[in-house]
């Protein structure tokens, strides 16, 4: 094996390395913000009755949103890149350090203003329901929120910058993505967002926001929107939730995001490699390198759903049937 | 998913906080369409002047999403809003295709406004059948001509965007300075935001068009700062773009052009959300500093 | 610049596309709470999620191979993975972090396994997590909608001889509004295949045809009256 190849191995473990903590932190930035699935129930909640002190971070879902952070830090760490990359020749990173944490602070900025927008606009619109506008939930849940959205940002633009490069970073141009940076964090911005939405609100919305019922079954209908509205000690607010779903929610979700990229850009190089792409770019190997590596892909999904079956198999006889009333 | 209340009447404001344009949503449409139209056809203006036409054109299309989802669409109002913006990227491209014909290079391109009434025929269509009681039947009032306008302002909107930043609507230099640079990704993002979030951030009973309106134009003027700034950026450089192609730009007329709007997208932001989180807190049950929640039972 | 072969490849990836919507267990708001069966997010917002990730991996081996075939499949296999790894993750969650046992909501006996479904439900729920023919129905739908993007991304790039970065976005546009209309025939909340609403299906395959139909016509405009050009 070439240094190229190695190189690009040891490119794509730090790419799912990266990808991890971009999600982890991506579902703990929901869960204080109460974006997504959950703010149904929050929404809900001061309509029967429960005034909260909940913050109502209703910015679109996940995808949306975090594919608006991730393309606005991709361009604008782009057009720095433009301007800084002349300034350094030869040594190009040394621009993308500067360039990438200030695009993402203008996307941490962005965010800060649409949830200050969506809080008030949601609560003010809760008028009839008594649902009061109390400032030190709208103040002190901005600064949680952005700086989780701007660890997550940072993470999505970091890869995005490495894909794109990816080629010239391990030794041959020929390799880097044929997307460019702000279109690559679209695509990852939309694809964390959809994971951090589908896996991690479980954690909050069925376990943390009804802490008070049953350990063990679904929310029955009648339970929703009387929303746990009391922490251990005094009145809860969302700050307290990120504590809780750092310990198994987040790692999970992020785990997901991680695992996807690590198979996916795995199958990808080992298809390469075995289909003799690698190190060499013969093009007469493309095709083999694809066909191996669809191979590789089609045995990683079928692993997965015999580990699913074996799963719910195993799940199902160690905790029997529903026996609660 | 979120829920959707019931449809309400409109109540007036009771503070001298709110944003009087006193145009109803007909008005509105055909004024903003209007001006749109003709901005977008002669590419020549100051940029100021398109970011102005920008925000009619969002108000535009987020009455017509406010409109549609007040009678709940089963899956959330961001779906209405990307649909838009869909549509908006499709015409667009056909617009750009079709804008040679006719057109005085870099001062007017009539010929774009085809592609603009093309998505909205295709709009219409996707109203009609999903509306239709033996096809989706969503059963909402008035989507044949909801879709229609969204895709005509999506497209609108879009086409806006691309003059802004390239000065012209030649299809080549679009295609360089907007696609290819992956641009695309943050006017797309923006104008799904522009449209779905006034109303989506403002839903529930006590929602008004007032309020909703002043968050629109809000979240242009964070738009049109943006583009300011990529014009600042893009307006004197010579790159190297991959194997795709070698562009290159120099013009100090674009670098004005991006400051003015930089400033403009500022000012508007900061006047219209200030005026926006005023409007929330006053027009809230009440605005409190800190406070014990009501107890029950 | 071959229309003829630009306007199949985009109808039957709208095509693609709102089947693989439909296949897609959904679960949306409920799904978070453990009140339905499925996968705790939108359809738009989990299909977008899945065809973006076999998008990125069809841009890839569209660069080195010039098969229609392969680079469909590629974004096949890329939204099957993510559809997996997202529902095996679920699954894990709910069982660990909530003590929730995976059960369908629809039918009483899973009709691939044989599983009993009703004694596993908690009462007032509509099923919770992924069970064994629910995993197997988002599988599809993983792979029919990523196939659908990534044909359409093709056509785009080779048949329309658009660049890299217009042929992704032009697909997304015209993946995004055929999603959309399935989002809005199913209506909430569906667990696949063998969900009642899917019976549903026609309706949306008939609105996406004519919808990827006037997409492709236009495409073929914007492609037939630039070539030639730089794109």
């Amino acid at each position: 094996m070439g240094l190229i190849v190695v190189l690009l191995f040891a490119w794509m473990l730090v790419i799912a390395f990266l990808a991890f903590l971009a999600c982890t932190f991506e579902d703990l930035e929901s869960d204080i913000g109460s974006q997504s699935n959950p703010n149904s129930q929050v929404q809900l909640a001061a309509q029967i009755g429960q005034v909260n002190r909940f913050f109502n971070k209703a910015i679109s879902g996940e995808p949306l949103s975090n594919a608006m952070y991730c393309a606005t830090a991709g361009t604008i760490a782009w057009l720095l890149l433009l301007k800084l990359e002349p300034l350094v020749p030869g040594e190009e990173w040394k621009a993308a350090v500067l360039a990438i944490p200030i695009g993402v602070a203008v996307a941490a900025a962005i965010n800060i203003i649409f949830s200050m927008s969506s809080h008030c606009g949601r609560t003010a619109a809760q008028k009839r329901f008594e649902q009061p506008i109390y400032l030190d939930v709208l103040y002190g849940h901005l600064l949680p929120i952005a700086t989780h959205a701007f660890m997550t940002t940072f993470f999505i633009t970091c890869i995005a910058y490495i894909q794109c490069n990816l080629g010239t970073l391990s030794g041959n141009p020929a390799l880097n993505h044929p997307f460019a940076l702000p279109l690559l964090g679209f695509i990852w911005g939309i694809t964390v967002g959809a994971i951090g939405s589908s896996t991690g609100d479980v954690h909050y919305g069925a376990e943390r926001e009804f802490q008070d019922r049953p350990f063990g079954e679904g929310k029955r209908v009648v339970y929703h929107g009387k929303i746990t509205r009391y922490a251990g000690c005094g009145v809860r607010t969302q700050r307290d939730i990120a504590g809780f779903c750092a310990k198994f929610g987040g790692p999970i979700t992020g785990m997901t995001f991680g695992l996807i990229i690590l198979f996916e850009n795995w199958r990808s190089l080992v298809g390469m490699q075995l289909g003799g792409y690698l190190p060499n770019l013969a093009a007469s190997a493309g095709n083999s390198a694809v066909t191996w590596a669809i191979v590789m892909g089609l045995i990683i999904v079928i692993a997965l759903a015999v580990v699913n079956y074996v799963f719910v198999r195993w799940v199902r006889k160690k905790c029997g049937p529903f026996v609660g009333v | 998913m979120t829920v959707t209340p019931a449809v309400v009447e409109e109540e007036p404001t009771k503070k001298g906080l709110s944003f009087k344009l006193p145009l109803d949503e007909t008005e509105m449409g055909l004024i903003a369409g209007i001006v749109a139209a003709i901005v977008v056809v002669f590419t020549g203006l100051p940029a100021v002047i398109k970011g102005i036409a920008l925000i009619l054109a969002f108000l535009w299309g987020m009455d017509s999403v406010r409109k549609t989802s007040k009678y709940g669409l089963g899956t959330g109002v961001p779906s209405i809003g990307v649909l838009a913006t869909g549509f908006g990227v499709v015409g667009a491209l056909v617009g750009l295709a079709l804008a040679k014909y006719g057109s005085i290079e870099g001062v007017a391109y009539p010929a774009v406004l085809v592609g603009v009434i093309l998505m909205g025929v295709i709009g219409l269509v996707a109203g009609i059948l999903s509306n239709h009681e033996k096809v989706i039947a969503m059963k909402i009032p008035k989507l044949e001509r909801a879709m229609m306008e969204l895709g005509m302002a999506g497209t609108l909107i879009i086409l806006l965007e691309c003059s802004i930043v390239t000065g012209s609507l030649n299809f080549n230099a679009v295609v360089n300075q907007v696609l290819n640079t992956g641009l695309i990704a943050l006017m797309f993002i923006f104008t799904c935001f522009g449209l779905l979030h006034p109303y989506n951030a403002c839903l529930g009973p006590d929602e008004n068009r007032e309020r909703t309106r002043m968050c629109s134009v809000e979240i242009v003027g964070l738009l049109c700062a943006l583009l300011g700034f990529v014009m600042i950026i893009l307006s004197s450089f010579s790159w190297e773009l991959g194997s795709i192609a070698s562009v290159t730009i120099s013009s100090p007329w674009k670098l004005w052009n991006g400051v003015s709007l930089l400033i403009f997208g500022l000012a508007v932001w900061a006047y219209f959300f200030r005026m926006f989180i005023k409007a929330c807190m006053d027009e809230a049950y009440e605005t409190v500093g800190t406070g014990m929640i009501k107890t029950i039972e | 610049m071959e229309p003829i072969l630009i306007i199949l490849c985009v109808v039957a990836g709208g095509l693609l596309a709102s089947l693989g919507a439909h296949l897609l267990p959904v679960g949306g708001a409920p799904a978070a709470m453990g009140t339905a069966t499925g996968i705790a997010t939108g359809t738009v917002q989990i299909m977008l999620g899945a065809a973006m990730t076999g998008l990125f991996t069809a841009a890839s081996a569209a660069t080195f191979t010039d098969s229609l075939l392969l680079v469909a499949l590629s974004g096949a296999i890329g939204a099957t993975v993510m559809m997996c790894v997202v529902m095996l993750m679920a699954n894990i969650l709910y069982t660990f972090g909530c003590g929730i046992v995976p059960v369908s909501g629809r039918v009483d006996v899973d009709p691939l396994t044989k599983e009993p479904q009703a004694p596993y439900k908690t009462p007032q729920t509509d099923g919770h997590g992924v069970p064994n023919c629910v995993y197997v129905s988002g599988m599809l739908g993983g792979f029919v909608g990523g196939f659908g993007g990534a044909l359409m991304y093709f056509a785009l790039l080779n048949y329309a001889d658009f660049s890299a970065g217009t042929a992704a976005i032009g697909a997304l546009a015209i993946f995004v509004p055929n999603a959309i209309i399935a989002a809005y025939n199913i209506r909430g909340t569906i667990e696949g295949f063998h969900d009642p609403k899917f019976k549903r299906l026609p309706f949306a395959m008939v609105t996406s045809l004519v919808i990827s139909l006037l997409c492709g016509i236009m495409v073929v405009i914007a492609s037939y009256l630039t070539v030639g050009g730089t794109m």
